[in-house]
């Protein structure tokens, strides 16, 4: 007989971390490496060609830069939103709406301003919009006791639709001969790539330093202090008289304003136009929740977590290219490696012992 | 034990896969080889767009043996530019074909990154030096199905459930329009928007919709049979609603409902443009006034929901009995028209053009004068609906 049975674990330290993931990692692989087989391809070399894809080529790396830089600012938005349980699920909708506000600031003052005006104007419209996007599920939470993850999700919905309203009307470009889609956004609001890649610095540098200040932030302020306490023990939240509408607002437009300077990197630094939402964001908002719960909400290590992620998705792209095998397959490979790495996080708080031997 | 066994019969399938890898790969040809990259929007088993084009690719690749191909399927418009990149820095293609409308400006910024490779936009209208455009348009064989519906309908109201208000899908529901109205000048056409390419359950609300209105003969552009399948089920239940199969052959999943359809074959326009470039008249110098345009002249547009059938043999006597006044032909058949029309499109447009004026559109305005046909270049900006068409297109 096979007894087992599990313990909490209390001794968590950083290096066990790191070999819980680790170990998550390599048994996912070895799943992976089945899926491979029974496709007919070698799993050496599609591992190696993912790994190649995203991490071990300079071409691959700089697109996993690329891809990395709005789940970080998204990710990092999320982990201080999930700390104080407010499940945001709006932050797609959050980067739509960034990306609107940035363009309407573009296309209006962009003629007029130079770039060091007028770049961080366009960012902090992008935030503004986020942010208002963001708070609108925290009052009606606060106020009305309604469920944040019904009405950050269909929010979602509603920005996308008024996006496409926006780019099929009063917004549709001259440039476009009747197709919907603004006209490109004027040359001083274009943010300056990375020479031979499309690594726009700018929001590069914001995501890193968003993501620093924040864990601050959540770890060293009373605001932090307070977001945190609402999530873990709200009961002694209000015992000790924390605004909740208050804390909730601030960390949904914080959260949402995030998102929002994701949108205008989008817009400002990868498609320089606003089209329809899909050729605007490929899911990070969604693809941003993950991000955050691998970096065990903390912001900093969502820079990793943005990282590994985006290296994945990209890294994905060999499986279809190089391997020729269907686009499914790049699905079903990363959804592997997620549920193995959450997976790991139960062993990490868990131990499990196994007894081999007869009982009686 | 158990884990030593599971080590040594891992080691045997990587040695085995190996082997097996390496047994597949041919001997390179010594001869000069062009490799094109195809970059799909949607998976290739969507049974429309993207599984039309693939067809093409596979057309192509037989024919040529010197030809090698990549494809990438279920590629966000948003991620276009990373795909490209790949398929030129790390697959060498020498050619990239980019198969989506939303692929527009990526393929024009690649276009300024590889000066030395030719790109290849499908559906859209900017071109340079490296990068040209070509495109296969339906609207003729819309107006052929347009024909069949108002020849076929009892309601005097047809349907068309339709993608995105863009001037491909305008131009499309205008020729059926003008085809209804030459077959049924008491028809109108009403049209649901869905906003996706791939949208089959939104499809069906649409069809759904149409239905309740009373329309009983649906066209459509999306990339799945869902318009067909609600049109089936109706049929079958006693109420016959008449559909039009939409880029591929989608009859078998109607047989009691699909008519005809539109059906596109890209296999000699790929082969066409590869060839012209294998063979060095297209470089990447030259592509600035390289707009393919391929209509039935050409055979890349078909009628028929089946490859071998142009209308389905079930509605040919409902067809053959339906009589139309033709201002050309006098009292003629609709299902006799509808082939004249077709014999007609495939000598070219200088024979038989739908938009040949006088054409109003529906708030009475005069947009072609009578006897002046559309240039190309109004049919691919059309934004008007025509008299016949209800509703307006939406802002």
């Amino acid at each position: 007989m096979i007894q087992i049975t599990t313990s909490d674990r209390y001794n968590i330290t950083a290096a066990r971390s790191l070999m819980t993931s680790l170990g998550a990692f390599a048994a996912g692989l070895l799943v992976i490496s089945i899926i491979f087989l029974a496709a007919g391809v070698n799993p050496l070399f599609a591992i190696s060609e993912i790994f190649l894809g995203s991490f071990g080529s300079a071409y691959g790396f700089k697109e996993t830069v690329t891809k990395a830089i709005p789940l970080i600012l998204i990710g990092a938005g999320l982990t201080l939103a999930f700390r104080a349980k407010f499940w945001n699920i709006g932050a797609e909708g959050q980067l739509l709406m960034g990306a609107i506000f940035a363009t309407w600031t573009a296309q209006t003052f962009g003629e007029a301003l130079p770039s060091v005006l007028i770049v961080p104007l366009v960012f902090g419209a992008g935030f503004l919009g986020g942010a208002l996007w963001g708070i609108i599920p925290a009052i009606l939470k606060i106020k009305y006791a309604i469920n944040e993850v019904i009405t950050t999700l269909m929010l979602n919905y509603i920005c996308a639709e008024i996006l496409t309203m926006l780019i099929v009307g009063p917004w549709k470009g001259k440039t476009r001969f009747g197709f919907p889609g603004t006209d490109n956004l004027p040359e001083s609001v274009i943010l300056g790539v990375i020479p031979g890649s499309r690594i726009h610095y700018a929001t590069l540098i914001l995501a890193v330093v968003s993501a620093a200040v924040l864990t601050v932030v959540i770890y060293k302020t009373r605001f932090g202090y307070e977001a945190r306490v609402v999530g873990e023990n709200p009961d002694a939240g209000k015992y000790a008289g924390i605004d909740f509408l208050k804390t909730s607002l601030i960390l949904m437009a914080i959260s949402g304003g995030l998102a929002g300077f994701a949108g205008v990197g989008e817009v400002a630094g990868i498609h320089h136009y606003l089209g329809y939402p899909a050729s605007v964001s490929s899911g990070y908002g969604f693809t941003a929740i993950i991000v955050a719960w691998l970096a065990k909400l903390n912001p900093l290590y969502a820079i990793f977590s943005g990282l590994v992620f985006a290296g994945i998705v990209v890294g994905g792209d060999a499986i279809q290219i190089s391997l020729g095998l269907p686009a499914a397959t790049v699905q079903i490979v990363n959804g592997i490696l997620l549920i193995f790495l959450i997976m790991g996080d139960y062993f990490l708080h868990h131990k499990v012992h196994i007894r081999f031997g007869k009982t009686n | 034990m158990k884990t030593k066994l599971f080590a040594v019969a891992l080691f045997f399938t990587f040695v085995f896969s190996f082997m097996l890898i390496s047994a597949g790969v041919p001997d390179a040809a010594a001869e000069k080889k062009l490799k094109a990259g195809f970059i799909y929007v949607g998976p290739v088993g969507d049974y429309g767009w993207s599984h039309a084009h693939d067809m093409g690719k596979k057309y192509a690749e037989e024919k040529f043996p010197w030809l090698e191909t990549v494809i990438v399927e279920s590629v966000a418009e948003s991620d276009s530019m990373r795909i490209i990149d790949r398929l030129i820095q790390q697959q060498k293609c020498d050619v990239v074909f980019t198969t989506s409308f939303g692929y527009m400006d990526d393929t024009v910024k690649a276009g300024k990154k590889y000066p030395d490779n030719i790109l290849m936009h499908c559906s859209g209208f900017k071109r340079s030096a490296n990068v040209g455009t070509y495109f296969g348009d339906l609207y003729q064989m819309y107006y052929l199905n347009g024909l069949m519906a108002g020849a076929l309908t009892k309601t005097n109201k047809i349907g068309y459930v339709a993608a995105f208000p863009i001037p491909e899908l305008i131009r499309h529901i205008n020729a059926y329009a003008l085809g209804v109205k030459a077959a049924n000048p008491k028809a109108s056409v009403d049209v649901k928007w869905i906003y996706a390419w791939y949208g089959p359950d939104k499809a069906k609300e649409a069809a759904e919709a149409l239905i309740a209105e009373g329309c009983d003969a649906l066209a459509f552009t999306e990339d799945t049979p869902a318009v067909i399948e609600v049109g089936q089920d109706h049929s079958e239940k006693g109420k016959q609603i008449y559909t039009f199969s939409h880029y591929s052959a989608m009859q078998p999943y109607g047989e009691d409902s699909v008519v005809s359809g539109q059906y596109m074959d890209w296999g000699g326009i790929y082969a066409t443009i590869l060839e012209n470039i294998y063979n060095g008249t297209w470089t990447s110098k030259n592509m600035e006034d390289k707009d393919i345009l391929w209509l039935a002249k050409e055979k890349a547009a078909i009628l028929g929901g089946t490859p071998t059938d142009p209308v389905n043999p079930k509605f040919v006597p409902a067809l053959k009995a339906a009589m139309i006044d033709s201002p050309e032909f006098g009292k003629i058949s609709a299902y006799d028209l509808v082939m004249k029309r077709y014999e007609q499109m495939k000598q070219g447009r200088e024979v038989f053009e739908p938009f040949t004026g006088p054409i109003k559109d529906n708030k009475g305005n005069l947009k072609i004068k009578a006897g002046e046909k559309a240039s190309i270049g109004d049919l691919m900006s059309i934004m008007y609906y025509v008299d016949g068409v209800n509703g307006n297109i939406p802002q």
